[in-house]
């Protein structure tokens, strides 16, 4: 998405072109939405036992993706340590997007999205689902006041104090807007693979991982178009950052599944299904993906820009993987597997029995769901974008 | 107080699904939706048993909602479209008010219990049959067994329990010590399905 900003100082023709690009395939999204939901859910492949599907699996995703920028941007300024240069609101804007588009997966997974109102109206407070859809709308409130005050503080209009106390707000927020989406997976029992205390410090963690990847990422991008100038010194210091990350994540996945696996109960049918069953190429894509991403912030000789910006997608993917597992895998493992009536409504391959249903993967999304999904995506990308083009958010001089 | 639920004998049903139909044409359910249904403990395929002629095995097991008295659907429902009521125990859905969000069917680990309407209900007789008190079904929301909540309105039992030719399944208050499924559960060995899952389902199986 950075590269359409090629040789754009000031948002040149590259920039205008990457808006309208997204614009379109917003709308197209929005188009496809609408005819989901008048030809009714059952064009996408999600049914009664795999009743979630590529939208929750992006929206895990993208509540990820926002927290890089976020933390990133607050927390040197929480703690009064030297930042990362000028990436700061750029970073933020990043967050924004990410948010944006969480936001936009949960809506277009509804099957009554007109009844949202009574979400409000009729707020179960103890519904997990609740706490994230408050905390998610706090957190993009946040953003946008945690960037707004960024560009007033270099106008001199917000003072340092101001600022640093909403940074360590907007931090303490990011990091519950990640716990709290763990919870809405991890505090069901009736999901093995997701009944586990450690999903919420896991989610933390995944978060930082690919949120960290795309801040290097995005950095890499405005520079080589020429939007920022950054030293490589800071380039250096969020890939070593982006590298603890990787193997903070990589230890809480060992931990889960040696605790899952030890016991040689019921928890070894998921490792099983990760390591070598219907899940296997996500799995090893997640593992594979950040050992090398790994490698490449770890090895000076490796840090250059190219490399540094593979580590960062490849960091992306590692997650995207990671979300895959978890969604799949959640469904992958029913508690009760006696066969009964199959219909068109029981299960994505439901034309079989249950055995087959489940021998490989239990739901793989249909056009119609990767269409939307790009449009959300499109939608994210687009308020990067118009941020890029409309708002001050260059680094100020001195930076 | 009084906490409705069910004793079924699973094993003397015959899998005949006369039960499972029953359900269907009172509930109006639309074409591709079985709130109960009955489970084989036994081969790849429903109704089949498992192992090599003559050693062969076969246990039926009817399930629906299991109203438990520690729901997880109900927990996590953002909206509280699902409810328990407090009168009568029975887990309820309010389709009105469900948003479609699905949390509940990820929550219930009775797997497929629930159903959600995918598209705009259809019905192959291309009219509504059954009982004239229930809801409309409505697409994109979710549903599930209502215990025959306006069948319970009016004094009956619900529509599965007379249709059983074996006289396996048996309806009542198990806060009323006299009543039948109280005795039943006094005198016989029952399960419930998924004691672990800590839910305290209000369906008895006995053994």
């Amino acid at each position: 998405m950075t590269e359409r900003t090629a040789s754009a100082p000031k948002g040149g023709k590259g920039l205008t072109i990457g808006i309208g690009v997204c614009a379109v395939l917003a709308v197209i999204g929005v188009a496809l939405w609408v005819v989901q939901l008048t030809g009714g859910m059952v064009q996408t492949a999600m049914r009664n036992l795999d009743s979630w599907g590529l939208y929750i699996t992006m929206f895990m995703f993208f509540v990820g993706l926002s927290a890089g920028g976020l933390i990133i941007s607050s927390v040197p300024k929480a703690f009064g340590i030297k930042g990362f240069g000028g990436v700061s609101k750029v970073a933020v804007m990043s967050s924004i997007a990410a948010t944006v588009a969480a936001i936009g997966f949960v809506v277009v997974d509804l099957g009554q999205p007109l009844r949202v109102w009574e979400l409000f109206a009729y707020s179960n407070l103890g519904s997990p689902l609740m706490w994230d859809i408050i905390v998610l709308a706090t957190y993009l409130v946040l953003s946008c006041a945690y960037l707004w005050a960024q560009v007033q503080a270099e106008r001199g209009k917000v003072s340092a104090t101001a600022l640093r106390v909403i940074s360590v707000v907007a931090l303490v927020c990011a990091i519950l807007v990640h716990s709290v989406t763990a919870w809405i997976f991890g505090l069901q029992q009736s999901h093995e693979m997701w009944h586990t205390a450690l999903l919420a410090p896991w989610f933390v963690s995944s978060a930082l991982v690919c949120g960290t990847g795309l801040v290097l990422l995005v950095a890499i991008g405005l520079r080589r178009a020429g939007y920022l100038a950054l030293e490589q010194a800071y380039l250096v210091k969020l890939a070593k950052l982006l590298g603890a990350f990787l193997v903070v994540d990589l230890y809480f996945f060992g931990c889960d599944l040696l605790t899952e696996a030890f016991p040689a109960a019921g928890g070894l049918a998921v490792v099983d299904m990760l390591v070598s069953g219907p899940l296997a190429p996500f799995f090893w894509g997640e593992v594979v993906l950040s050992v090398a991403a790994a490698v490449v912030c770890f090895v000076p000789s490796l840090r250059t820009s190219p490399l540094l910006a593979l580590a960062g997608v490849a960091a992306i993917l590692a997650i995207l993987c990671k979300r895959v597992q978890l969604l799949v895998g959640g469904f992958q493992i029913p508690n009760i597997e006696w066969p009964a009536v199959m219909t068109p409504s029981t299960v994505t391959n439901w034309q079989g029995n249950l055995e087959q249903a489940y021998a490989g993967m239990v739901y793989w999304p249909a056009p119609i769901e990767w269409g939307v999904a790009l449009g959300v995506v499109a939608l994210a990308v687009l308020i990067f974008l118009l941020g890029l083009k409309f708002l001050p958010l260059k680094p100020a001089d001195g930076e | 107080m009084t906490r409705y639920g069910f004793v079924i004998d699973s094993k003397s049903c015959i899998s005949c699904h006369s039960c499972a139909v029953a359900c269907k044409v009172e509930n109006n359910l639309p074409d591709t939706i079985w709130w109960n249904r009955i489970l084989t403990d036994g081969g790849p395929n429903m109704d089949t048993p498992a192992g090599t002629y003559p050693n062969l095995t076969i246990r039926n097991i009817p399930m629906a909602c299991q109203h438990c008295d520690n729901p997880a659907c109900v927990k996590v429902c953002p909206v509280g479209a699902t409810y328990k009521d407090p009168e009568t125990g029975v887990v309820r859905q309010d389709y009105d008010k469900c948003i479609g969000c699905r949390m509940c069917m990820s929550a219930c680990p009775y797997t497929g219990v629930r159903s959600f309407n995918w598209e705009e209900p259809q019905y192959a007789i291309g009219q509504p049959m059954g009982s004239l008190d229930i809801p409309q079904h409505q697409k994109q929301v979710v549903e599930k067994c209502t215990m025959c909540w306006h069948r319970l309105a009016q004094g009956e039992k619900p529509a599965c329990i007379d249709p059983c030719p074996a006289r396996i399944r048996f309806w009542g208050d198990f806060d009323d010590p006299s009543s039948e499924v109280s005795q039943l559960i006094r005198e016989r060995e029952y399960q419930h399905l998924l004691p672990e899952q800590g839910t305290k389902p209000s369906v008895y199986y006995l053994v």
